[in-house]
């Protein structure tokens, strides 16, 4: 993708800023990195800096950002970070990844989910909070890293002049939380873990379902076309039960009794059981009933759509093999440039 | 000044996944005019909570509000080719189209990336979908939590060795909009150093996969949970009070011996199964029971203030209520005040980002249909006869 073909980004990565750099990276940026800190696993470096350019041993930070449009800058214990990179270079975009705006705090990845209010909605109700996989606050921080370092652009073409922005890592993760607030500011409730019951009006649904080969995700919410469309299909193989009678425009779910979503719960999870993934995932498919079949890694990294949309590219894993890792961000049709090649023809 | 002043987007999206991108672009500058219609009436304002429990007024819903702030709203009922013939008008207006319809209804109704292109060459149409818009799961419709299931996350969230887990918030709905905003930015950069627009196809399961990348590089089968392959202690403590906890990670040594200190845990810090980081994460278990029983009896503010203050990455875990009322976060200006005709004056969220030559600028959401006049008088330079007719004959509705 080569959208961003041209643009000249340096980065200083430690967490907050990698999956920016790595996002301008995919677009086409030429983005160097100048130095790191914290600890990464090898499969953490793997994913969010091998498309990266490492800096040369005589390529000091001060000349990198002389030829640069774009500074991501991570020092995040940043103690010695107390020069303006901006001096001189009036054009240069420094975009600043802080833990918080309003004071330097020790975070990680863990600390900022806490601060986010998301840990305590997610996981079981007899359990301590939990976090989302993998590293999902520093991920949030870096898609706003690269936000901000394109609105710095779009501004500069106005203006001609950088500017610096600074990116908070709390407020990028607790924007990601938009229910609880608005809830609380709104209905005086908080949310608390519900394990995998999806809680509207007076009744609680089920989002997880074994089926024959593992799991998949649906729920029975207030749908009609949909409701029918899975009621016909259980009619169809003789497990609909009562659930055949239901006049699903005539009811809201939410405010049925939850003894009695219970037993139709029942009814869903042994039609659920009798197929697997892939029978239920055509299903849905064809017939829009929202369900998903629940992939692990390894299926999704076999995805047929996944593939047919060019998703995938092989990176070299540094001991003579590819390890199989996201490609685009997204697709773009045409691809930049075609048209004016078009007429050069 | 905002840094997107002058930048037009005509916003045909709804819910969340597409007005969430709209509100970045609307903050900074943008001006973005929501199409929407009182005939198929965007979900979003159907959704709870809503100022006074009015849930039959349109411009009550607070979680439409924040979704949509500085934006404006016409409505165009899209399903008579009336209103799809002023909808192009506004095509011709704008720099970028968002939308995030079921497959294939913009085609449909023929406002497809070619007849886009056509009106306005210059057009970037933006898509975000569950699937996106090729592929043999194309025609998918689902939600939010669809691409959770999809991509990976599913498997992956929960305790080790438990069935998938699905929190009850879609955060398909919220990693896909933040794609889809870098989509335009780049896809906009791009038109003005070619002079092409482009079709920008975001799906939502793809995404989802990116912002787990590291998992799939490390072929992890395992759930992670709380843990962290190379911190000991990682993990949520539990604290004085109802469901309080308190989140410790310890980063380097220095962290670990000031979370000691702090603590008071002599024996702890002596204790040969912690003196390192390779035997702290080989016997977590212990050190994390050891730890609860250290923080069990504190206040989680009052703790996590003592940690950081010595250095320790920490934090109370916040529920609804703490964010709220959080003296910080309206501090930091994440929530800012915003007078709304129906809601009255009311938190909203801001974008996570200070501009220091281009501040963002939050505005409230727009009431069903309020700018009307100006879109159609005095944008598209429609008669004010034409207007009103078409308003009776629910064109433009």
């Amino acid at each position: 993708m080569t959208l961003l073909h041209g643009l000249r980004v340096v980065v200083f990565a430690d967490g907050l800023t990698d999956l920016g750099a790595r996002m301008l990276s995919g677009l086409g940026a030429n983005v160097v990195l100048a130095g790191e800190t914290g600890e990464r696993t090898p499969a953490q470096g793997q994913a969010w800096l091998s498309d990266l350019r490492e800096a040369g041993p005589g390529e000091a930070l001060a000349t990198l950002l002389d030829g640069a449009d774009i500074f991501l800058d991570g020092r995040r214990r940043r103690a010695a970070a107390t020069d303006d990179p901006r001096d001189g270079r009036p054009r240069l975009i420094h975009v600043v990844a802080n833990a918080d705006n309003l004071r330097d705090l020790p975070v990680t990845d863990l600390t900022l989910m806490a601060a986010s209010g998301l840990m305590t909605v997610i996981g079981e109700p007899d359990r301590p909070p939990l976090r989302l996989p993998g590293e999902q606050a520093y991920a949030l921080t870096g898609i706003q890293v690269a936000t901000a370092a394109l609105m710095g652009l779009a501004a500069r073409r106005r203006t001609g002049q950088g500017q610096r922005i600074d990116v908070s890592a709390v407020q990028s993760a607790t924007l990601a939380n938009y229910r609880e607030a608005v809830m609380y500011a709104w209905t005086g409730r908080s949310g608390r873990r519900k394990g995998n019951l999806l809680v509207r009006g007076k009744s609680g649904v089920r989002q997880v379902w074994p089926c024959a080969d593992g799991h998949v995700t649906w729920s029975m919410i207030d749908n009609p076309g949909m409701m029918r469309a899975v009621v016909a299909k259980m009619a169809e193989q003789g497990m609909a039960g009562e659930l055949a009678d239901v006049a699903w425009d005539a009811i809201l779910v939410a405010d049925t009794d939850q003894d009695v979503i219970e037993r139709w719960q029942g009814l869903v999870a042994a039609f659920f059981a009798a197929h697997d993934k892939a029978t239920l995932g055509r299903w849905s498919l064809d017939e829009g009933w929202g369900l998903s079949p629940i992939a692990t890694l390894d299926e999704v990294r076999n995805s047929a759509h996944l593939a047919a949309r060019g998703f995938w590219r092989e990176v070299p894993d540094g001991q003579g093999g590819t390890t199989r890792l996201p490609g685009p961000l997204f697709l773009v049709h045409p691809a930049p440039g075609a048209a004016s090649e078009e007429a050069a023809e | 000044m905002g840094a997107l002043d002058g930048i037009r987007i005509a916003d045909f999206s709804w819910v969340g996944a597409g007005p969430r991108a709209t509100k970045d672009l609307a903050d900074n500058g943008a001006q973005v005019i929501k199409i929407e219609s009182r005939k198929r009436l965007d979900l979003g304002r159907r959704s709870p909570p809503f100022a006074n429990g009015d849930a039959k007024n349109p411009d009550a819903s607070a979680f439409f509000a924040q979704t949509n702030t500085s934006k404006w709203s016409a409505t165009i009922n899209l399903s008579d080719p009336r209103g799809v013939e002023v909808a192009k008008r506004l095509v011709e207006w704008a720099d970028v189209v968002v939308e995030n319809f079921g497959p294939g209804y913009m085609e449909r109704i023929g406002l497809g990336y070619p007849v886009l292109a056509a009106i306005n060459p210059g057009i970037i149409l933006a898509s975000v979908s569950v699937a996106g818009r090729t592929g043999p799961m194309a025609g998918f419709r689902g939600y939010g939590n669809s691409a959770a299931a999809h991509s990976g996350h599913a498997a992956m969230s929960g305790w080790p060795a438990s069935d998938p887990h699905m929190p009850p918030f879609a955060y398909g709905d919220v990693v896909a909009p933040m794609f889809l905003t870098v989509a335009i930015l780049s896809a906009l950069e791009s038109r003005a150093r070619t002079g092409e627009g482009c079709h920008v196809d975001v799906s939502q399961i793809e995404p989802m996969v990116h912002v787990i990348a590291d998992l799939f590089a490390a072929d992890a089968t395992e759930k992670p949970g709380n843990s962290d392959p190379r911190m000991a202690p990682h993990g949520v403590y539990p604290c004085a009070g109802r469901d309080a906890w308190i989140a410790i990670a310890a980063e380097t040594e220095a962290d670990w011996q000031s979370l000691c200190d702090v603590l008071g845990a002599g024996a702890m810090a002596t204790d040969r199964s912690f003196a390192t980081r390779e035997a702290r994460l080989r016997n977590a278990t212990a050190l994390d029971a050891e730890i609860a029983a250290l923080t069990a009896a504190q206040d989680r503010h009052d703790l996590a203030g003592r940690l950081t203050a010595a250095g320790v990455p920490a934090a109370a875990v916040l529920d609804g209520r703490d964010l709220a009322e959080s003296a910080d976060l309206h501090a930091s200006g994440h929530f800012v005040s915003v007078d709304h005709p129906v809601l009255g004056p009311s938190d909203m969220p801001a974008p996570p980002m200070r501009m220091s030559a281009t501040p963002h600028a939050v505005g409230p959401s727009p009431c069903l249909g309020q700018h009307n006049e100006a879109v159609f008088r005095d944008i598209l330079g429609m008669e004010a006869r034409e207007i009103e007719a078409l308003a009776a004959e629910g064109v433009l509705a």
